[in-house]
């Protein structure tokens, strides 16, 4: 049972889920200043120019800069990254949300595509 | 007395941007999407309320984890558009209004709710992601925007945000000038952005809400945020800021527009709401 009247999220096991709780958010604290970062056009500028040395601006450890470098949204959403931040540092690189989605899903961009209700209109058009 | 003529319940999202920036309107995938939105921007236009209140959340956008705020609310008279992280939206800055904001800061306080008040508030698409599908530039009306957190949790609970819609009524209720006041929720609807779960939608799920939202509210305030995101997805738990919307409206409401499509990521939902206390409503 709760302690508190009303239990916030995350209390239920829910599959394939990473509900952003405190906990979570405490983890991720350096990774996600350092991805807010890049809503400064100054700075995405900077992180493309050399990322390591943009990345060290932020004290980034070791393992949290070689999921940047793998680009791993997975593993960066498992330790904490935000994914609303995540995607700042996506679309600084190029890579839109379906690309990280169908990557954390763990298929190809294509194959995900195809199980959408939108896909065919889409195919239609173009 | 300030009276509130209606709401508008309807999902945000970046992809609306993109599309509307990409000039989108009439390629097949997205058609659906800016037809269903025409009939609440005539409701907007035939209405022209005076003032709109529109409840949303920040994406990381004005707000971090450094001092991330449960409810704030811009009090300024201009509230300038956010870079997410690919540049700003080619609109001009919303117009605030300063006498209300801080009249609706002192009798939200007065009725115990204490929202980090703002006098600098950049917009994101929480609210410009739809704004341009509900009316056009120049903006007819100054907007009050009132930020929730969904995103960290704890988040306040369903029940919280439809008393804060409650309280926004009264608020209304108590402004001395004779202004016409409509409230707009935005939030997704069924979506899950991370892990494998990504790109989960239940259309059954989002039009079971619409249905209940209309008429039997109270019944979505008794569910836990865990309820929602099994529901509909972990970041589907937005959907709790359409009960402030409806907390804002008369207990019976009269239903002007209603509107559902899914096609990618999420499930697009609209729903348009006459108070059934406004002079000349249609039953």
């Amino acid at each position: 049972m709760s302690r508190y009247p009303v239990d916030s999220g995350g209390n239920r096991d829910i599959p394939d889920t990473f509900v952003f709780t405190g906990e979570r958010s405490r983890q991720g604290y350096r990774l996600n200043k350092f991805a807010m970062s890049l809503t400064n056009p100054d700075n995405r500028e900077a992180f493309r120019a050399n990322e390591d040395a943009y990345m060290d601006r932020y004290h980034l450890s070791e393992n949290e800069k070689a999921m940047l470098r793998a680009r791993d949204w997975d593993a960066l959403i498992r330790h904490g990254g935000n994914v609303y931040i995540m995607v700042k540092v996506a679309g600084t690189l190029g890579v839109t949300l379906l690309a990280m989605g169908a990557q954390m899903r763990g298929q190809s961009l294509d194959a995900f595509m195809a199980t959408r209700p939108g896909a065919s209109a889409r195919v239609r058009k173009d | 007395m300030a009276t509130i003529i209606g709401g508008i319940g309807t999902s945000h999202a970046p992809s609306i941007a993109h599309a509307y920036d990409k000039n989108l309107r009439e390629d097949a995938a997205w058609k659906p999407l800016f037809d269903g939105y025409e009939p609440a921007k005539s409701w907007l236009k035939e209405t022209a309320p005076d003032l709109i209140i529109m409840i949303y959340n920040d994406h990381m956008n004005r707000f971090f984890f450094d001092a991330y705020p449960t409810i704030a609310l811009g009090v300024g008279d201009v509230h300038e558009i956010a870079d997410e992280g690919w540049g700003k939206r080619n609109f001009p800055a919303l117009k605030g209004d300063a006498e209300f904001g801080w009249h609706l800061a002192r009798s939200l306080v007065a009725d115990e709710f204490d929202p980090t008040i703002c006098q600098e508030i950049t917009i994101d698409h929480g609210i410009l992601s739809i704004l341009p599908l509900l009316c056009d530039t120049p903006w007819p009306a100054p907007i009050i925007p009132v930020a929730v957190n969904v995103i960290q949790h704890p988040v306040p609970t369903a029940r919280r945000c439809y008393k804060l819609g409650q309280a926004i009524r009264h608020a209304v209720e108590l402004y001395d000038r004779d202004i016409r006041v409509a409230i707009i929720g935005t939030g997704g609807m069924s979506h899950q952005l991370h892990g494998k779960r990504f790109g989960f939608m239940n259309e059954e799920w989002d039009n079971e809400f619409l249905d209940t939202l209309e008429v039997n509210p109270e019944k979505l305030t008794a569910l836990s945020h865990d309820d929602y995101m099994e529901r509909g997805g972990a970041e589907s738990v937005e959907m709790i800021m359409w009960l402030t919307m409806r907390g804002a409206l008369t207990d019976k409401v009269n239903r002007v527009h209603r509107h559902y499509y899914a096609p990618f990521l999420t499930g697009f939902g609209l729903i348009v709401l006459g108070c059934t206390d406004t002079p000349g409503h249609t039953q």
